[in-house]
C-alpha cells in the first residue's frame, strides 16, 4: 500500500512523540526503582533527577521481606484477585447483557436505577452493618461480594455488547439458542477486547484495594498484600516517631521504604497487561466468529 | 421511562413483556438482587444528612435536624469559592484530561510496529500504579524553587517560578499531572474499542481512496464514538468531586484560593469535629447535582447521536 | 532497704493474684489489695478467666507480634492472675482506627475493655456513659481499685483531668507523672554553627535575630557561599504550643488567661509577632519555603548542612537527624530554650502535654464482670505493676541497681537491626501508652542520646500556664464550634502567610481582626469558655 509523504512524516513524528511519552512515563518509575535501592541519607541529600541509586542500600527491601506476613499477603491477594475477578466477570457480563437488551420493557428504568447507585451511596456504616448481618465479617467474602459489580464497568461492557451485530444473535435464536448460549457463545467471544479490559480493571482494583480489608478483616492472617505493606510503611514512618530514640536503624530506611513498597506491590500486577494485549489485535475475533 | 403503570394498557404491555422475556428476567435475578441488597440496601444511611448522627445512638436513633448541615455548608463564607474551584478543576479536566486518552489511543493505533506499540502501551500505563504520595513528593521536589524545572528555566534565562506557592499555577499542575498519570491507563478502553471495529469498513474506505487521516476521521472515530459518549456522560457524574488526597498533598494556604475544593474543606472540618452528618449532607448535595448533570448529559448525547445510558 | 522493696511486691502480687482469682479464706495482711479481696468475697463475683480487650496496636510491636498477648507484660499478667486476654487491634492508622471505633460503637458489638482516646469521643466521654456504652467507674474504683484510688487521692489535679464535667470517671487512665515524659517537642539549633559564629545559645527573640543574622552572613557551613537558611518554621509548627509565637504570650489558637478564653490570632501581640516574622522573612532569615511545608525538602536541607534551626521533635527530629548524620561528626543539632521577649522572663508557652491526654481503658456495658476487670486493671498502678509496665520483667529487660530499676544492655543496645523501642516493645508498652503511670525514670533511660536527655530538661522549663486544659464541649457545642472554626482557620492560615510574606501589609491587621470577628469568633470563644468553666468547676 502506498503512503503519501505527509503520512510518512506523520509516522515519524508520531513515533518521536511516543518515545517522548515513554520517557516521561517511564522515568518516574525508574526514579522510584532507584530511590528504593538508595541509602536513605544520600537519598535525602540528593535533589532533582536520579539516574542511579543514591548510595546503594538494600535496607528497605530487607525491611519489607523481613516481615513474616509478606508472603502470606501475596498469597491472600492472589486468591482475592482471582476469585474476585471471576465473580466480577460473571456478574458484570450478565448485568451488561441484560441491560443491553433494549427490547425489554423495564430496560430503561433498570438502567436508570443502576446509574443512580453511582452517585448515591448509603455510606460506610450501613454497609458495615449489612456485611455484619450477612455473617461475612472477617471472611474474604466481605471483600468480594459487596463489590461484585462495578457499575462503571458494567456500563462499559454494556456499550461493547450493544455493538455486537444483531443479525448474529437473531440467526442464533433461529437455531434455538437461549440467552445463556447467546451471551457465552456469541456476545462474549465477540467482545474479547473489552473482556480483557474488564479483567485488567477488576484485577488491578482488587490488587490495590485495602479499605474493605481494613474494615472487615480482623484476622491479620487474612490480610492482603496492600495491608501488610501499609503496616510496614506506617511502622517506618519517621515523621510519626515523636518520642522515639536515636540509634534506630529505622531512620536509615524510613525514606526509601516508601519506594520499595511501591516496587514490591506493583511489579507483579503491571505484568498482567502485556499478557492481555494479545486480545487487542484488530479484526481477528470478528472474522473468527463470522467464519 | 415507562408510562404510568396504573393504565390497563400498560399492564398488558408488561404482561406480554414478562412472558416473552422471562428467561432474560430470570437471568437478571442475581444482578437485581446484588443491586437491591448491596447498593439500595444501605441507602437508608442517606438520612444521616438530615440528622445529628451519634455513633452511640445509631442511624435510626439519632435526632433529626432537618437542613441544618446543608445550611452550614451553603452559608459558609467559602462556599462559592469551593464550588468554583471544584467545578473549574473538573472543567479543565474535561477539556484536556478527557480527550487525552482518546488522542493517545488514536496515535497508538497509527503505530505499525507491533512490539513498539505494545511497549509504548505498557510503559504509558505505569504512572497509574505510582501512589499519589510519591507523585506529589516528586512534584514538590522538581517544582521547588531550587528544583529541576527552575534550573531548566533559569538556564534559559527565565526567572524562577515558585510553582507550588502560586495560586495561578495550581489548576494547571493538578490537571496536567493527572493527565500524565492516567492517560495511558485511560487509553486502554479506547484501544479495546478500536479493535472491535469491523475491518471491512476500513477496506471500504480505502477503496474509496481515503488516506489514513480520513480513515481515522470517518471510520475509527465513529467506531469508538459510543464509548466516548458513554464515558463523557459518566464523567459528568464526577463534576462535583475532586478527590481530597492529591489536593491535600499539593496545596497550602497560599494556593487555597484556587486549590481548596469541597472535599478538602470537608476534610479540614472533620479534623475539628468528626462529623458524619455534615459529610453526608455535602455528599448528598454533590450526588443530587451529579445526577442532574448525568441526566442532562444523557439526554444531550441521545439527541446528538443516539448514544445513551437509558 | 533493698530487701524490703523486694518483699513488698511479693506480698502484693500474691495478694493480687489471690484477689483476682477470688480465692477465699486467705488473709492478705495489711496492704490495700487484701481489702479488695475481702470486698470481692462479699460481692462474690465469678472468677475472671478471659477478657476481650480492644486497643490500638503500635508500630513498634506489629513487626514482632500478632497481638499484645505475646508481650512480656501480658504473659506475666496472665501468670499472676490467670486472666487470658483476647486482644482486638484496629488498624494502626489513626483515622482508620477511629473509623473502626465508631463502627464498633454503632454495631454495638462491644468487647469487655476499650482503650481509646476518650476525649475524641463525639460529645465527650460523658456521652458514652449516658448512652450506656461504657460504665461509670467511680464506685468501683473506690471499692476495688486501691492503687489507683491512692494515686488519685494524692494527686487531685490528675483526678480532675480524668473525670468528666459531671464528675464521672470513665477509664483507667494513661498518666504521665513527671514533666519530662510530657515533653517531646521544641526549638532546636545547630550548636556547631553557634560555635563557629562564636555566639551563645539565644534565649530572647532579639538574641535569636542576631544569631540568625550571623548564620546568614558568617558562612557557618563553611562552603564559601551564603546559602545558609537560618531558620525554618511553619504554621503546623506554630500550632504545636506556639514555639517562637509563644514569646508574645499567645498561641495560634485558643488559650486561657486566668480563666478567660482568648483567641491568639486576633490579639494585638499577634500583630507584633507577624511584624517580626515578616522582617525575618524579608531579610532571608526565615526559609523562603516555609509556606509550603514539605517533609522531604526539609530533611534535605537539614542533612545537606543548609538549615541552622527549627522547631522539631526529640525523636523524629533531634534523634532522627543524629541518626541520619552519624557519619558527620561535626553535625550537632540540640534543643534550644523556648524564646521569650525579655531576657530573664520565664517562658510561658512550650509543648507540654497534660498528665492525662485522654487515653484510657474503659469498661464497656457488655462486660459481665466489671469488678474483677477493675481489679485486673488496677494492678498497673501498684508498685509491682509500675515496674512491670514501665520497665518490663526483672532479669530480662531490667535489673535492680541501687534500689532502682535500670534497663539492661540488651535493651539499650539491641542487636539484629532491632531498635530500642522495638526491644522494649517485646516486654511492655512504656514507649507509647497504656493504662499506667509512666515514670520520668524510664523516659530518661530510654532517650538514648545525651542531646535528647538535655532536650527533656530544656523543653520542660516553660510553665504552659495559658494552655487550655482538655475540655469537653457538648455535642451541640462542638458541632457549632466546628462550623465556625472551619472557616476561621482557613482564613487565619491564609492570612498568616500573606502577612509574613508581605503580600498583605501589616496595616491590614485590624481589618483581618474585624473579619474574624464577623465570622463568629465570639461564639466559638463562648463555647470554649463554657467548657473551661465546667472544667474548672470539676
Amino acid at each position: 500500500m502506498k503512503t503519501s509523504a505527509g503520512e510518512r512524516a506523520f509516522g515519524w513524528l508520531n513515533a518521536l512523540l511516543m518515545i517522548g511519552l515513554c520517557f516521561i512515563t517511564l522515568y518516574p518509575f525508574l526514579y522510584v526503582l532507584f530511590a528504593s535501592f538508595s541509602d536513605a541519607t544520600s537519598f535525602l541529600q540528593s535533589s532533582g533527577l536520579l539516574f542511579r541509586p543514591a548510595g546503594f542500600d538494600l535496607g528497605a527491601y530487607r525491611a519489607v521481606f523481613h516481615n513474616p506476613m509478606i508472603m502470606k499477603g501475596y498469597g491472600n491477594t492472589l486468591i482475592y484477585v482471582t476469585l474476585g475477578t471471576a465473580i466480577n466477570l460473571v456478574m458484570t457480563a450478565i448485568g451488561a447483557y441484560v441491560t443491553s437488551r433494549s427490547q425489554l420493557y423495564f430496560n430503561k428504568i433498570l438502567m436508570f436505577l443502576i446509574v443512580v447507585t453511582m452517585v448515591f451511596q448509603g455510606g460506610l456504616i450501613p454497609s458495615y452493618l449489612l456485611v455484619n448481618e450477612l455473617g461475612m465479617m472477617n471472611s474474604m467474602w466481605a471483600l468480594l461480594v459487596p463489590v461484585a459489580i462495578n457499575t462503571f464497568n458494567l456500563i462499559i461492557m454494556r456499550t461493547a455488547f450493544q455493538s455486537v451485530p444483531v443479525s448474529l444473535e437473531e440467526s442464533a435464536r433461529l437455531d434455538g439458542a437461549g440467552d445463556w448460549t447467546i451471551l457465552f457463545r456469541i456476545v462474549l467471544p465477540l467482545s474479547m477486547p473489552v473482556v480483557a479490559v474488564m479483567i485488567l480493571w477488576y484485577a488491578v482494583g482488587h490488587w490495590n484495594s485495602y479499605f474493605a480489608a481494613l474494615v472487615y478483616l480482623r484476622d491479620s492472617e487474612k490480610y492482603p498484600l496492600q495491608l501488610v505493606l501499609r503496616d510496614i510503611l506506617i511502622a517506618n514512618n519517621t515523621d510519626t516517631m515523636m518520642a522515639g530514640s536515636a540509634s534506630d536503624d529505622k531512620y536509615a530506611i524510613g525514606e526509601t521504604i516508601k519506594y520499595a513498597t511501591i516496587i514490591v506491590s506493583t511489579l507483579p500486577i503491571i505484568c498482567l497487561y502485556p499478557f492481555l494485549q494479545k486480545y487487542f489485535v484488530k479484526g481477528v475475533l470478528v472474522g473468527a466468529v463470522k467464519g | 421511562m415507562p408510562k404510568s403503570a396504573g393504565h390497563p394498557a400498560a399492564w398488558r404491555t408488561i404482561r406480554t413483556d414478562l412472558r416473552r422475556h422471562w428467561s432474560i428476567y430470570m437471568m437478571a435475578m442475581p444482578v437485581i438482587a446484588y443491586y437491591a441488597i448491596f447498593q439500595y440496601g444501605p441507602m437508608y444511611g442517606l438520612q444521616i444528612a438530615f440528622k445529628d448522627f451519634q455513633p452511640t445512638k445509631g442511624i435510626g436513633g439519632s435526632p433529626w435536624v432537618g437542613f441544618e448541615h446543608f445550611n452550614h455548608f451553603f452559608n459558609g463564607i467559602y462556599f462559592w469559592r469551593l464550588i468554583k474551584n471544584t467545578l473549574l478543576i473538573n472543567a479543565y479536566d474535561l477539556l484536556f484530561g478527557f480527550p487525552a486518552p482518546i488522542v493517545l489511543a488514536l496515535l497508538l493505533n497509527e503505530i505499525r510496529g507491533r512490539l513498539f506499540k505494545r511497549f509504548v502501551q505498557t510503559v504509558s500505563y505505569l504512572p497509574h500504579f505510582i501512589s499519589i504520595v510519591v507523585v506529589a513528593g516528586m512534584m514538590a521536589d522538581f517544582l521547588s524553587r531550587a528544583g529541576l524545572v527552575n534550573q531548566i528555566l533559569s538556564s534559559f534565562g527565565m526567572t524562577p517560578v515558585d510553582f507550588l506557592k502560586e495560586a495561578g499555577w495550581f489548576r494547571f499542575l493538578f490537571v496536567s499531572s493527572g493527565i500524565w498519570q492516567s492517560v495511558g491507563w485511560g487509553s486502554i478502553i479506547y484501544l479495546a474499542a478500536i479493535t472491535t471495529i469491523d475491518s471491512t469498513l476500513y477496506e471500504a474506505a480505502r477503496i474509496d481512496g481515503a488516506g489514513r487521516w480520513k480513515q481515522t476521521l470517518h471510520v475509527t472515530l465513529p467506531g469508538i464514538m459510543p464509548t466516548i459518549a458513554i464515558l463523557f456522560i459518566l464523567q459528568m457524574g464526577h463534576m462535583m468531586t475532586v478527590g481530597s488526597e492529591k489536593v491535600l498533598l499539593l496545596y497550602n494556604p497560599l494556593t487555597y484560593s484556587t486549590a481548596d475544593v469541597i472535599s478538602t474543606y470537608v476534610y479540614r472540618k472533620g479534623v475539628l469535629e468528626a462529623s458524619y452528618s455534615f459529610t453526608a449532607a455535602v455528599g448528598l448535595f454533590n450526588s443530587v447535582v451529579s445526577l442532574i448533570l448525568i441526566v442532562a448529559a444523557n439526554s444531550l448525547s441521545r439527541r446528538l447521536g443516539d448514544n445513551k445510558l437509558w | 532497704m533493698i530487701r524490703k522493696k523486694q518483699v513488698i511486691p511479693i506480698i502484693m502480687s500474691a495478694a493480687l493474684a489471690c484477689s483476682l482469682a477470688a480465692c477465699s479464706g486467705k488473709d492478705g495482711g495489711t496492704n490495700a489489695a487484701a481489702g479488695s479481696a475481702s470486698a470481692s468475697q462479699s460481692a462474690n463475683p465469678p472468677k475472671l478467666t478471659d477478657l476481650k480487650y480492644w486497643v490500638a496496636n503500635h508500630t513498634a510491636a506489629t513487626s514482632q507480634m500478632k497481638t499484645y498477648a505475646e508481650m512480656g507484660m501480658y504473659k506475666e499478667m496472665e501468670k499472676l492472675t490467670g486472666v487470658k486476654v483476647d486482644f482486638q487491634h484496629p488498624p494502626i492508622d489513626t483515622a482508620q482506627m477511629q473509623e473502626q471505633f465508631n463502627l464498633m460503637i454503632v454495631s454495638n458489638e462491644l468487647p469487655d475493655v476499650i482503650e481509646y482516646n476518650w476525649i475524641n469521643f463525639p460529645g465527650g466521654p460523658q456521652k458514652a456513659i449516658k448512652d450506656n456504652k461504657i460504665i461509670k467507674l467511680n464506685d468501683l474504683i473506690d471499692q476495688y481499685a486501691p492503687n489507683l484510688k491512692k494515686l488519685l487521692d494524692a494527686n487531685p489535679d490528675w483526678k480532675k483531668q480524668i473525670m468528666t464535667d459531671d464528675g464521672s470517671i470513665y477509664a483507667f487512665p494513661f498518666l504521665r507523672g513527671g514533666e519530662k515524659v510530657r515533653v517531646f517537642f521544641g526549638p532546636a539549633i545547630r550548636q556547631d554553627w553557634l560555635d563557629k559564629v562564636g555566639m551563645r545559645m539565644p534565649t530572647t527573640i532579639d538574641e535569636w535575630y542576631n544569631v540568625l543574622k550571623a548564620f546568614k552572613e558568617k558562612d557557618p557551613n563553611g562552603n564559601g557561599k551564603a546559602d545558609e537558611i537560618p531558620i525554618y518554621l511553619d504554621k503546623d509548627l506554630f500550632n504545636i504550643d506556639a514555639p517562637f509565637l509563644g514569646a508574645w504570650g499567645i498561641n495560634n489558637s485558643f488559650y486561657q488567661d486566668n480563666g478567660t478564653v482568648k483567641f491568639g490570632p486576633i490579639q494585638p501581640e499577634f500583630k507584633s509577632f507577624l511584624e517580626t516574622m515578616n522582617k525575618w522573612y524579608k531579610e532571608g532569615l526565615l526559609d523562603q519555603d516555609f509556606a509550603a511545608p514539605n517533609a522531604k525538602l526539609l530533611d534535605n536541607k537539614m542533612t545537606t548542612d543548609l538549615l541552622g534551626s527549627t522547631a522539631t521533635y526529640n525523636g523524629g527530629g533531634i534523634g532522627k537527624y543524629a541518626g541520619l548524620m552519624k557519619d558527620d561528626p561535626s553535625f550537632k543539632l540540640v534543643a534550644a530554650p523556648y524564646p521569650v521577649l525579655k531576657a530573664g522572663d520565664p517562658a510561658i508557652w512550650g509543648q507540654k502535654d497534660f498528665a492525662f491526654n485522654g487515653i484510657g481503658a474503659a469498661i464497656t456495658a457488655s462486660n459481665k464482670n466489671p469488678i474483677e476487670t477493675v481489679k485486673w486493671l488496677d494492678y498497673a498502678y501498684g508498685e509491682q505493676g509500675q515496674l512491670l509496665f514501665n520497665f518490663g520483667i526483672e532479669g530480662q529487660s531490667y535489673t535492680m541497681q541501687d534500689g532502682k530499676p535500670a534497663l539492661t544492655k540488651e535493651i539499650l543496645n539491641p542487636s539484629g537491626g532491632v531498635s530500642i523501642q522495638q526491644a522494649i516493645a517485646k516486654y511492655n508498652r512504656a514507649t507509647w501508652s497504656a493504662p499506667f503511670v509512666l515514670s520520668d525514670d524510664f523516659q530518661v533511660q530510654y532517650m538514648a542520646l545525651p542531646q535528647q536527655k538535655d532536650a527533656l530538661a530544656i523543653w520542660s522549663k516553660p510553665t504552659a500556664e495559658r494552655k487550655m486544659p482538655l475540655v469537653t464541649p457538648t455535642d451541640e457545642e462542638s458541632s457549632k464550634f466546628a462550623s465556625i472554626m472551619a472557616d476561621i482557620n482557613t482564613y487565619r492560615d491564609e492570612m498568616l502567610l500573606k502577612f509574613i510574606m508581605g503580600a498583605e501589609p501589616i496595616d491590614g491587621f485590624d481589618d483581618y481582626v474585624k473579619k474574624i470577628e464577623s465570622m463568629g469568633i465570639d461564639d466559638a470563644i463562648q463555647v470554649q469558655q463554657a467548657a473551661l468553666e465546667r472544667y474548672n468547676a470539676r
